[in-house]
């Protein structure tokens, strides 16, 4: 992958934006303008890629969400990016009764049905608006790039939870036809490995039949073609590996230390954006809307900002001291130059400004982490959980801890309390009556114990100890998953634990194929179920110590601890 | 039952027939798929699918609406906001496609004795320049005018701010096209102070070539400002040009006469760049002094917290001065019971003694 995940989706986007034809390179070229409407998983997957600046630049006028009042605004091509289902449907349909805009151009954000297309034909057709129909696409990129080497899939409804068959089918089932959409635009076919028995095996298997079928269909396959040509400038392929989120439960819960996870764990972050509240709390600000309330603050952390570039590992304490006061440094030096200077000043004042409205940002995020973590103790529970995983001995009693009045909320005494409970191979009960004491809600505590006893059963060991990287680093959670892509990457020894899939191959069977022996430049780590910032760190972190390997981590959900503690607690009250 | 098998079949066949048909297109559209973009074009398939309905409704009998709102819905756009757009739009291209076409031979340094054919005459130059900038009023009215208009037209807020949108990409585009006319006048401009630089030998001469370059000096590249140069220098060249091709004919008065012009042009140039050069100066000493009393200030903080700590000290230590005069005046009065009790049980005693006695 020469070009990251993240470019490769800007490029299709921008090639959609431009009536899907390659956007060309004269700066000069007359302006054309157009409509973009979106639902809520185009606005998601448009939002952490593009700016309303850049929309503009590219001739947006409005952008609007599918499913809002729309007035008619005539002689206008209105570019439609919406997944192909059925309400969305209906609502092209009725649009195309209303004649709304001049010319339609659809988008799918993944492949829509023969049925479906069927629907919208009868209502152009009904409303005699075939011709206003000009490209129909089906663009495959059902998924959510947050960084350069971090994705995620599905960013709406976290809150429900469903153990029925047909719900984890469906479910499933758009697991796997984002991680489908995500390597046809990677435009690379994988090779995957999974662990047994669990949710991640079945979406494997799923997968591998479904590039199978594809990579079979030699005269329209998806991956053949100027794709190879131009995309390989390496010649081998990913290393795709699945884990499961039953895998590891303590790292969800885990207080952190380094500065994005912070970030996520105690501000509202989402879909690189920050909002915080001077006054009541309120949803995150979608992209295109204004904030309803004026003393609501709604900060982007993008790629371009390089202070969060150079900073948005680093642990806490370090951002605080070290990069804030550079940052100023650096704006002072250059103000004191330029007084010398009139004209440099002049030309130079934009990049004064701008950075100066960074450092206001990070001051402002920066003070705000910092008061959530006085006001809740949370290096005391960081230091805590961090010896708990690494088994080293604990000199505060864990009782204490809980029964501390002012020492955080009773969310992260529960938290605290479960990886204890996670990480002990006994625990005493009489816990129970403290944590009620401290007000906390106990369901989730009957979940892990139904976890604790399956995985017993499974008899596979939970490894939490260090591997060897420095102890600043918060590497003990994810170790297992660490493990694997270790493993596989080095091919140091086969974790025979794990299937093995090439989709590539023509015959099913996996005892008799040859493996690809090469050891793997790029690796893929996929998490079914939540996936946090944690472990984004840890494989970051660990794909600078190798130098030469590249590592992208996705999941199917990005959730915080709070959100995952809530997700425990539906599932102990079943 | 024969009878009733015939429609049948013919439904059957005519099925069949749709449904290869359907999948003849639907191979060819899927073969068609373009890989280079990794998202696969379905407009075919689409289409293929407006005939599956179209004769599946045949079919089925239902009756297509009949094209008669197609001329109302045509009609519709005809009078309105984007055709003007539009024409603003391609009035903008064509000025910038003129502007492509004879940059070359604008720029041309273009030596003063060739006699080549595609060299332009300082004349076109001023004509294009002319040309040029009204055109650009005209365009910048225009856009003004659509956006009054679009104000006052009652509409819903979506199209408002999309015909806003609109405007300020055309704005856009008609910087853009601006900026190239500048940028080709900066280079010619250029290219007349190099030469009057270069050929300062022939005062005369170059004084006539002077004039150009000197006007166009002093003002940036505003449509308002230049406008006097435009004028002006058309009217210097075509009266020269009149007067002969040769230089040395020129009238005595003339010369004269463009002498003065050129020395206060001059002046005024020099008194400009005099003055700039003081308000930098200034600006400087401004800043400097803005850096002492920063310094100033700082240091008198430091100062300040001392004399803070220092008063924080004095009342503490007034506060335990307070207490100890407190504690002292108690014990003082306490002393003295004791000393008066001392005093009256002696008294009492020495009466006592003295009653026991006698």
């Amino acid at each position: 992958m020469a070009a990251s995940v993240r470019e490769k989706q800007t490029v299709a986007l921008k090639r959609m934006l431009n009536f899907n034809a390659p956007p060309l390179k004269n700066s000069a070229a007359e302006p054309v303008w157009k409509v973009l409407i979106y639902d809520r998983f185009g606005q998601d997957i448009i939002s952490p890629l593009l700016t309303v600046k850049e929309l503009r630049d590219m001739g947006i006028t409005l952008h609007l969400l599918l499913h809002s009042d729309r007035d008619p605004i005539p002689e206008v091509p209105a570019i439609f990016f919406v997944m192909p289902t059925e309400e969305n449907i209906d609502r092209i349909c009725q649009d195309l009764r209303n004649q709304l805009y001049e010319s339609y151009y659809m988008n799918f954000i993944s492949a829509i049905s023969r049925s479906k297309l069927e629907d919208i034909a009868s209502a152009a057709l009904a409303a005699n608006a075939v011709t206003q129909v000009t490209k129909v696409y089906d663009q495959y990129l059902n998924f959510i790039t947050l960084e350069d080497d971090m994705f995620t899939l599905c960013h709406q409804n976290k809150e429900l939870i469903s153990t029925t068959d047909t719900d984890m089918e469906a479910i499933m089932d758009t697991i796997v036809d984002s991680l489908f959409c995500f390597f046809v635009t990677l435009g690379a076919v994988p090779i995957i490995r999974c662990p047994r028995g669990n949710a991640a095996e079945m979406v494997a298997v799923k997968l591998d039949k479904k590039l199978r079928e594809n990579l079979r269909d030699a005269r329209n396959s998806l991956f053949t073609g100027d794709n190879m040509a131009a995309g390989q400038f390496s010649f081998q392929r990913p290393l795709f590996v699945l884990a499961d989120r039953n895998v590891d439960m303590a790292t969800p819960l885990h207080h952190t230390w380094t500065y994005q996870a912070l970030i996520h764990d105690v501000l509202d972050y989402q879909l690189n954006r920050v909002v915080m509240e001077e006054g009541a709390g309120g949803d995150p600000s979608p992209a295109g809307a204004r904030p309803k309330k004026k003393n609501r603050k709604t900060y982007d952390l993008t790629g371009a900002d390089r202070f969060w570039q150079k900073h948005k590992g680093s642990p806490f304490p370090e951002v605080a001291e070290s990069g804030l006061e550079g940052e100023d440094e650096g704006a002072i030096s250059m103000l004191s130059d330029n007084t010398a200077k009139l004209t440099s000043a002049v030309s130079s004042l934009p990049e004064l400004l701008e950075k100066k409205r960074l450092i206001d940002l990070h001051t402002n995020v920066a003070t705000a982490v910092l008061d959530h973590i006085k006001s809740r103790k949370l290096d005391v529970y960081f230091e805590y959980e961090e010896k708990l995983m690494s088994k080293s001995t604990l000199d505060k009693s864990l009782l204490d801890i809980i029964s501390d009045p002012d020492a955080g909320t009773p969310e992260d005494k529960m938290r605290l309390f479960l990886i204890y409970y996670i990480t002990a191979p006994q625990v005493p009960s009489e816990y129970k009556t403290a944590l009620l004491d401290a007000g906390c809600d106990l369901s989730p505590l009957n979940y892990i114990k139904q976890w604790k006893a399956f995985t017993k059963m499974a008899a596979t060991p939970a490894n939490y100890g260090n591997s060897g990287v420095k102890p600043m680093v918060m590497n003990s959670g994810s170790q297992l998953v660490m493990e694997g892509v270790k493993n596989l990457v080095l091919k140091q020894h086969e974790t025979d634990d794990y299937r093995y899939f090439d989709p590539k191959m023509l015959r099913g069977s996996e005892s008799s194929i040859p493996r690809n022996k090469n050891p793997f430049q790029e690796a893929i780590v996929f998490v079914v179920g939540g996936g946090n910032y944690i472990e984004y760190q840890n494989l970051v972190d660990y794909a600078k110590f190798k130098q030469g390997k590249k590592v992208v981590y996705g999941c199917s959900e990005l959730s915080n601890a709070g959100q995952f503690i809530k997700q425990l607690s539906q599932l102990g009250q079943k | 039952m024969a009878s009733d098998e015939q429609p049948e079949s013919r439904e059957n066949s005519q099925r069949r027939r749709r449904v290869t048909s359907s999948l003849g297109d639907v191979s060819i559209c899927l073969q068609r798929c373009s890989f280079t973009d990794m998202a696969v074009d379905i407009t075919l398939l689409f289409k293929a699918s407006v005939k599956t309905v179209k004769t599946r409704n045949k079919a089925i009998g239902i009756g297509l609406d009949s094209p008669k709102d197609d001329i109302f819905k045509r009609s519709r756009p005809k009078i309105g906001f984007s055709p003007k757009a539009k024409e603003v739009i391609t009035n903008i291209t064509k000025l910038k496609d003129f502007l492509l076409q004879h940059r070359k031979d604008y720029v041309s340094a273009g030596s003063l004795i060739s006699s080549d054919l595609t060299r332009m005459t300082d004349n076109e130059r001023d004509q294009i320049d002319q040309d040029a900038q009204i055109f650009m009023r005209t365009c910048s009215e225009a856009i003004r005018q659509l956006r009054n208009e679009a104000v006052k037209q009652v509409s819903s807020a979506q199209v408002k701010e999309h015909r806003g949108a609109v405007l300020d990409l055309i704005e856009v585009y008609l910087r853009g096209v601006c900026k190239l006319y500048s940028e080709q006048r900066a280079i010619r401009v250029k290219r007349m102070v190099d030469k009057k630089r270069l050929s300062r030998l022939a005062p005369e001469h170059h004084s006539r070539v002077g004039k150009t370059p000197e006007p166009m000096e002093e003002k940036t590249v505003k449509e308002e400002s230049s406008e006097k140069s435009v004028s002006e220098v058309p009217n210097n060249t075509l009266n020269l040009w009149e007067e002969g091709r040769v230089e040395d004919e020129l009238s005595p008065e003339e010369i004269q006469m463009f002498e003065q012009e050129n020395q206060r042009l001059v002046s005024e140039m020099n008194s400009l760049v005099d003055e700039v050069r003081q308000i930098e100066g200034k600006v400087v000493e401004i800043s400097r002094l803005q850096e002492i009393f920063a310094e100033k200030v700082l240091h008198q903080e430091t100062e300040i917290d001392s004399i803070h700590q220092l008063v924080v000290g004095a009342t503490e230590n007034v506060k335990e001065g307070n207490e100890d005069i407190r504690e002292a005046i108690k014990n003082n009065a306490g002393f003295r019971v004791w000393i008066l009790f001392f005093l009256v049980m002696c008294s009492f005693s020495l009466l006592f003694l003295d009653w026991y006695d006698s």
